[in-house]
């Protein structure tokens, strides 16, 4: 048995069964990330005493039959944007390099109180959005399929942590994409939920109005087992919903039948797709039709509208975070930082607002078609991942985004690996989005679709 | 025919200049040259953003008291 990628799932099997116990797989991620992070610098911090006394904790309590739930005894790593009291929480940069928190986040308290070990504090592109950057008092994270490439972002560490086996479980967060690149670029998954679904509180903001919290796995099946755990209404979170949080695995293995996908048409056969992209979206189509799914194409508003949207809102909701900082150390700035904050200084109120009414129309034009489909799917990427070069252009200028579409809704959207390049060997990735609060959907067709292929059960060599 | 302001000429470096002394921010000359090269990405996307909405059109996020109480 590989303890290395053993999915939450297994691992809670594994448990009951007495096969595994929570030390016994802490201490072999413990020295997996030993042997192996050196190359990838996936955490910047690894928690090892922490994770050793919670995993002694889980033991004790599943061996007395007490479980508190699908995290129990699981070993997770949390994004350096995430609070934890008493542990330094960076944000990746020099401006935050010292800052030890005193108190825990909400969603880190949930997997707490859920019986969670956490292992460390992971990568992050600098406060979840100059990224990626060389010029940070740590080393961006590398790719686990290619060292000379990079795990995408924000959440670079999660994602290189998931797929080189160092984790089963991580916590991202997502404002643009920055789950559902890392997932797509690492082929792991990654959920964005509903705006509000999950606890806010004690993460460093980026977009108070799109920032999300969310679980990234190496299956849909985990995604449901980790969000059951951090999912709920917060009252101290403004944002926060306060709706019933349903059981997510619970209509996990209804499968397809029936149901209505819309296919975006113009968003991952635009222009500068990879060229595999295409024919393995087509093929991801084909698997869902054969499972009973009817899937018709869906015309939307181009993904250079939804990015412009966007960025627009993004960059001067950034600004107002940042701007004290700015104003008086901006050399403390990573290079890619300081650039797209600095625009937020230049954005007029009137250009705010017009982008704000803006995403009224583009989230009902989203909602209209959610009523003629229980889902949408494009892909979770436009490419593979970058080449890791300090030089690379910035991607939020050069290119239109394929997530930012479900961050200006707020929809629920997860990718998951649907094929690998036919050149390069890395991974692509299927995204699925739903109305709002509909993760059970979104979780439903991907686990289907994981049934039927196994593009998630592939993972890299790490020169083992 | 949509209605934005993509028709308005670029900002030139000085007019960057300008406006980021306006916003009371001190760069040294290499960082504003970075910003220099960068803005113009921006300001296309910010100006791209279609206006003329109805008056009935509201922003995305409505003020909401009950949620402060």
């Amino acid at each position: 048995m590989d303890i290395a990628f053993l999915t939450i799932a297994e691992l809670n099997r594994a448990y009951a069964r007495r096969e595994l116990s929570p030390v016994e797989v802490t201490r072999a991620l413990l020295d997996r990330i030993a042997q192996h992070d050196g190359k990838l610098d996936s955490f910047i911090r690894v928690t090892e005493e922490v994770a050793l006394a919670e995993a002694k904790t889980a033991e004790a309590e599943l061996m007395a039959g007490n479980r508190r739930g699908p995290m129990h005894g699981i070993p997770y790593g949390l994004k350096d944007i995430v609070e934890t009291a008493g542990i330094p929480t960076t944000g990746h940069s020099k401006l935050r390099q010292h800052h030890v928190p005193q108190q825990d986040a909400e969603i880190v308290r949930r997997l707490k109180a859920g019986g969670g070990v956490l292992m460390g504090k992971l990568a992050t592109w600098e406060f979840a959005n100059g990224g990626p950057s060389f010029d940070l008092p740590w080393p961006p994270a590398r790719n686990p399929w290619d060292r000379e490439r990079l795990p995408g972002g924000s959440s670079s560490g999660p994602g290189a942590a998931l797929a080189a086996g160092f984790l089963p479980a991580a916590i991202g967060t997502d404002t643009g994409g920055s789950i559902r690149g890392p997932a797509a670029a690492c082929g792991i998954a990654g959920l964005k939920p509903t705006y509000g679904r999950v606890s806010r509180r004690g993460v460093f903001p980026n977009t108070f109005t799109m920032d999300h919290i969310g679980p990234m796995t190496r299956s849909a099946e985990d995604i449901s087992l980790m969000l059951q755990v951090i999912a709920g209404y917060d009252p101290a979170d403004p944002g926060s919903e306060d709706c019933p949080v349903p059981d997510y695995a619970a209509s996990l293995g209804q499968g397809v039948r029936g149901m209505r996908l819309g296919l975006v048409e113009g968003w991952h056969d635009a222009l500068g797709a990879h060229p595999d992209l295409g024919p393995a979206i087509a093929k991801a189509v084909s698997v869902l039709r054969s499972l009973g799914a009817t899937v018709e194409l869906v015309k939307l508003s181009s993904l250079r509208d939804y990015t412009d949207c966007k960025t627009t809102i993004s960059i001067a909701e950034l600004y107002t975070i940042h701007e004290q900082d700015l104003r008086t150390r901006p050399q403390d700035f990573g290079r890619i930082l300081r650039n797209r904050v600095l625009p937020g200084a230049l954005i007029r109120a009137e250009d705010y607002q017009a982008a704000l009414r803006w995403r009224t129309a583009l989230t009902r034009e989203q909602h209209a078609a959610f009523r003629q489909f229980d889902a949408l799917i494009t892909a979770g990427a436009r490419g593979i991942a970058d080449p890791a070069k300090p030089d690379n252009p910035d991607r939020l200028v050069t290119a239109p985004s394929i997530t930012m579409p479900f961050s200006v809704s707020g929809v629920p959207a997860l990718a998951i690996p649907c094929g690998f390049s036919r050149e390069e060997g890395m991974p692509l990735s299927l995204q699925i989005a739903a109305a709002p609060f509909q993760e059970t959907t979104v979780l439903r067709v991907a686990h289907a679709y994981q049934q039927a292929t196994d593009w998630h059960r592939r993972h890299p060599k790490l020169g083992e | 025919m949509r209605n934005d302001l993509s028709h308005l000429p670029p900002a030139t470096p000085d007019d960057i200049r300008a406006m980021v002394a306006r916003a009371g921010i001190t760069l040294s000359e290499e960082h504003m040259q970075q910003f220099i090269a960068t803005w113009p990405q921006f300001e296309a996307m910010v100006r791209r953003i279609p206006r003329g909405f109805g008056y009935a059109d509201e922003p995305a996020h409505t003020f909401r008291p009950t949620r402060l109480a």
